[in-house]
């Protein structure tokens, strides 16, 4: 062992917490790492996904646009190739509100209330 | 969405993301069914969107259009129905004894360091380190992740004060540090965009640890703003957990993400009253002040018009600026007629359309030119140092380390022979 000598990791070590997106109505919460708000491992275990569609023909479909460059002209390229390719899909656009990285809970109790089938949401990049 | 309405989603991000989403996907349970076209999307003629729609996923192979109906209605899998968040093992608090030559590369090549060499973190070294504090070596300090939705990674005072040792530091730094570390903030966020961060100190510790707030103030010729500012790269490194490609995407990177722009307010010199008094803080405490942006232009020259001209017109994403300014600059500005603070941000907020609340000003300097450097930094968090002081006072070495003090010629001739 002559010449070897012992040091301390120097890495932080896992916590089972996890960030989680803020609603963009409180910015405060975007800056400070000690009020956004956390999710546990337990609680993300508890997640579903939900069940999927079995056709999107005669659906409602919702297309989010988070924000970054490019979204809208991207899923309005998407709307129209349903138009050309899937006409019976109604698609509906929407832009989320805030910055790319907060959460909108109200546009989604607006797809929800207005019987949105699905999202297709972007485009993150 | 998925969770809460049952509502199924695609999601679509680019393919130069796909390994950074698809990884963030597995580490929260939730193995999100995501699209990727080519990258980027942004500030590109409309025909190439129109052609990667009727195209291929360029990461699996297959028609993108069809991969996203398929997102939305092919059944779940048993994998998809029943979600794990994988749980991921704690690190030995000691590594394999070897020898110093070895460790040296071991640190190097996992990516602990800044590239720079480090001092190792031996249980002597960090043992003397923990002298600078009276807080328990176990206490945890934080929290810490410079992707905002990954695993936070937990860190302690004795974490702390490892990485404090291999930055260089002495024991008289480390309260600084663990106010850095307590307020959580990274000092290298994940974001393409590469983010710079600032750090300010304020109260008597300046003087007590020998910082530099005079002349040459954010140049490499001062110990204690040297180490402060490395070491809180090193921590967001190791507590952070920055990994080029995995979870720190910064395109270009920041050169000041070395350092951290890091200095102590020129308290003594500015008609101002100092920044950590403005947010609520006595002047008699020490306080450490962290901002983050990405521009910081050099050379101000002019009359408050013109700080607020280049202000407006410094390109940025946020309505968001600080100028660091020489305190001869800050005189200038009283004899402009601003006494305060707040009437110089009442005036910028009005000549640029910022919230004069987003609108800072530090000053710093030693007073051989009326410069003014323009940020578009936003302040993020003031916090306390003094708590992490030991109740005997600052741990300093018998003969502190210093380097030579910036010159001050009273006599004219600079103490050169006449």
């Amino acid at each position: 062992m002559a010449g070897k000598i012992t040091v301390l990791d120097p890495r932080g070590q896992p916590s089972g917490v996890f960030g989680r997106r803020s609603s963009g109505d409180n910015p405060g919460t975007i800056l400070s790492p000690r009020v956004r708000p956390v999710d546990s491992r337990e609680a993300m275990e508890k997640l579903q996904m939900a069940d999927r569609l079995d056709t999107l023909e005669g659906k409602l479909i919702y297309l989010v646009d988070v924000g970054f460059p490019g979204s809208k002209e991207f899923l309005e390229e998407v709307a129209e190739w349903f138009k050309e390719n899937m006409p019976t899909v109604k698609v509906v656009y929407r832009q989320k509100r805030f910055d790319p990285y907060s959460d909108d809970p109200q546009l989604w109790e607006e797809i929800h209330a207005a019987g949105g089938d699905g999202v297709i949401i972007g485009v993150g990049g | 969405m998925e969770d809460h309405y049952n509502i199924p989603t695609a999601p679509v991000v680019t393919a130069r993301f796909a390994d950074y989403v698809l990884k963030d996907s597995r580490s929260h349970g939730m193995l999100l069914r995501y699209s990727f076209p080519p990258h980027p999307i942004g500030f590109i003629p409309r025909s190439y969107i129109r052609d990667y729609i009727k195209g291929n996923d360029p990461y699996t192979g297959k028609p993108l259009m069809q991969e996203i109906i398929d997102a939305l209605t092919k059944p779940l899998t048993e994998e998809e129905k029943n979600p794990v968040v994988p749980k991921r093992p704690r690190h030995p608090r000691l590594l394999p004894p070897d020898t110093e030559e070895n460790l040296q590369r071991l640190f190097l090549e996992n990516g602990w360091t800044d590239g720079l060499p480090i001092v190792l973190p031996t249980e002597e070294r960090v043992a003397e380190m923990l002298t600078g504090t009276d807080a328990d070596p176990n206490q945890v300090v934080g929290r810490m992740s410079i992707a905002y939705y990954e695993e936070k990674l937990e860190y302690t005072v004795e974490k702390v004060a490892v990485n404090a040792v291999m930055a260089g530091c002495r024991p008289e730094h480390l309260p600084v540090l663990l106010a850095i570390a307590e307020t959580q903030h990274p000092s290298l966020p994940s974001s393409t965009t590469s983010f710079a961060s600032m750090l300010c100190v304020n109260g008597p510790i300046r003087h007590e640890i020998g910082m530099n707030s005079g002349l040459a103030a954010l140049s490499p010729f001062n110990y204690a703003n040297s180490v402060i500012g490395r070491a809180w790269t090193l921590m967001s490194i190791n507590f952070g957990e920055a990994k080029p490609g995995d979870t720190f995407m910064a395109s270009l990177g920041h050169n000041l993400n070395y350092n951290n722009m890091t200095f102590a307010e020129n308290e003594e010199d500015s008609p101002f009253e100092p920044f950590h008094v403005e947010k609520g803080f006595k002047p008699e405490e020490s306080t450490v002040s962290i901002f983050r942006g990405w521009n910081v232009l050099g050379l101000g020259l002019g009359n408050v018009e013109e700080m607020a001209r280049v202000l407006k017109n410094l390109p940025t994403m946020a309505p968001t600026g600080t100028f660091v300014m020489d305190p001869l600059v800050a005189r200038s500005l009283v004899d402009e007629g601003f006494k305060t603070k707040e009437e110089l941000r009442q005036y910028f907020a009005e000549k640029t359309g910022f919230p004069p609340s987003a609108i800072n000003f530090m000053v710093v300097g030693g007073q051989t030119n009326p410069l003014w450097i323009t940020t578009d930094f936003v302040y993020t968090e003031t916090e306390s140092i003094d708590k992490w002081i030991p109740k005997d006072g600052i741990r300093k070495d018998k003969r502190p380390l210093r380097m030579p003090a910036p010159l001050v010629c009273k006599d004219g001739i600079c103490n050169l022979p006449r």
